[in-house]
């Protein structure tokens, strides 16, 4: 099972992304959308549709062959979008909720995009498949306090790329810990 | 230890605890950070910057001695070593809660210098190399708590705790010591550890300011 962390700046730019396999057993996926679409549709809207659910079965299959391969940059892509696509519901969700933590904003296919919101509004957005809500929301907090210290640097501004590698070192072992 | 590096270590920390107000340290450290990034980019030169940082340092340096001499009970220093050992053990403890370790290096000529007889306002830009000197080594820097150093200035060759090194100039300057205080290595520049290099320059004479009879 693998999470996609993307952390944004108050306007939007990316400071920092990370990708981590986790070795714990993926949750049961719900079957994918493109099985209801009948097979002799070849609309664009079923290609990306199968592509998307091809990709990411086919990175399912290859956990459970032992060797986790990510797949190649088709997929990254297609996350990429996924994230970007969930602003907008975290933007709604921030006007409602009044906590940092909002639980899943977005769902698409089987990834489900969870996000946290600093009070200075930078954004934390977790792509990742299957339900863990404790342990995202742990995971969350731990990335926040050490993004608290990376913006106690008199050199990094709210908008500076995180370039850190204690940062990176610690947000893996943080991840590691609770996904 | 020695009794009278013991007797130091007391004072200091009787300082420290009794005699000092105290302020957030995160606080202290935000601001000293927002100083050096506001003057990187008005000079946008870090040698410059440097030698900003020691003027500074220097100004308040000429009036912390009065503090200091004030607050603690201590009389005039034998040699050179026992102004480091009062500097590191009195002095930072005071200010500053950081007790460095003193390495002293004495000079060719053990004696301290007699005060030449060079005419007022020379100033020798590198003091002569045997010289007695001390190296204050800092285990932990509170002015650079969380601070990382951007490329740019790791290249430029800034210090960033330089105004340390004018604290050092200014208040022992105005007790008749000129010094020399650099910098030799520096944690956040990547260095094993934070490293200020003292080396006495003269003994200054009482001098006659100009102008009077």
């Amino acid at each position: 099972m693998s999470h996609h962390l993307f952390i944004l700046s108050p306007s939007d730019t990316p400071l920092y992304s990370l990708t981590h396999l986790s070795s714990r057993p993926a949750a049961p996926a719900p079957s994918p959308l493109s099985a209801n679409l009948p097979s002799w549709s070849t609309s664009a809207f079923a290609g990306t549709l199968t592509a998307l659910s091809g990709a990411s079965s086919m990175a399912q299959m290859s956990t459970q062959g032992g060797g986790v391969r990510m797949g190649g940059g088709q997929d990254r892509h297609v996350i990429q979008m996924i994230a970007n696509a969930s602003l907008d519901m975290i933007e709604d969700v921030v006007r409602r909720e009044n906590g940092m933590y909002l639980k899943a904003v977005d769902k698409f296919n089987e990834w489900t995009i969870s996000a946290f919101v600093t009070p200075g509004n930078t954004k934390f957005v977790l792509l990742h498949e299957g339900k863990n809500d404790d342990g995202i929301r742990a995971f969350f907090v731990e990335v926040w306090e050490l993004y608290l210290k990376t913006m106690m640097n008199p050199f990094h501004t709210a908008h500076s790329t995180i370039r850190s590698s204690v940062f990176d070192t610690r947000v893996r072992a943080s991840a590691k810990k609770y996904l | 230890m020695s009794a009278q590096a013991k007797q130091f270590k007391t004072i200091g920390e009787d300082l420290w605890k009794t005699r000092t107000e105290k302020i957030n340290a995160e606080l202290f450290a935000m601001t000293y950070g927002a100083l050096v990034v506001q003057l990187i980019q008005d000079y946008e030169d870090y040698a410059e910057v440097n030698t900003q940082l020691e003027k500074m340092g220097y100004n308040i340096g000429t009036r912390l001695i009065e503090d200091f001499l004030a607050k603690s009970t201590i009389g005039r220093c034998a040699d050179f070593r026992e102004t480091g050992e009062v500097i590191a053990k009195v002095g930072f403890k005071s200010f500053l809660n950081v007790t460095p370790t003193v390495t002293f290096h004495p000079g060719a000529n053990s004696a301290s210098p007699a005060p030449s007889a060079t005419a007022p306002g020379s100033r020798t830009s590198a003091p002569p190399a045997n010289n007695p000197s001390f190296t204050l080594t800092l285990d932990e820097n509170p002015l650079a708590e969380f601070v990382e150093l951007p490329e740019e200035t790791l290249e430029g060759g800034l210090w960033f705790s330089n105004v340390l090194c004018g604290v050092l100039r200014g208040a022992l300057e105005m007790i008749q010591i000129r010094v020399h205080a650099e910098f030799v290595s520096d944690v956040l520049r990547g260095d094993e550890k934070t490293e200020i290099r003292v080396r006495l320059v003269q003994y200054l004479e009482e001098e006659v300011p100009v102008g009077d009879d």
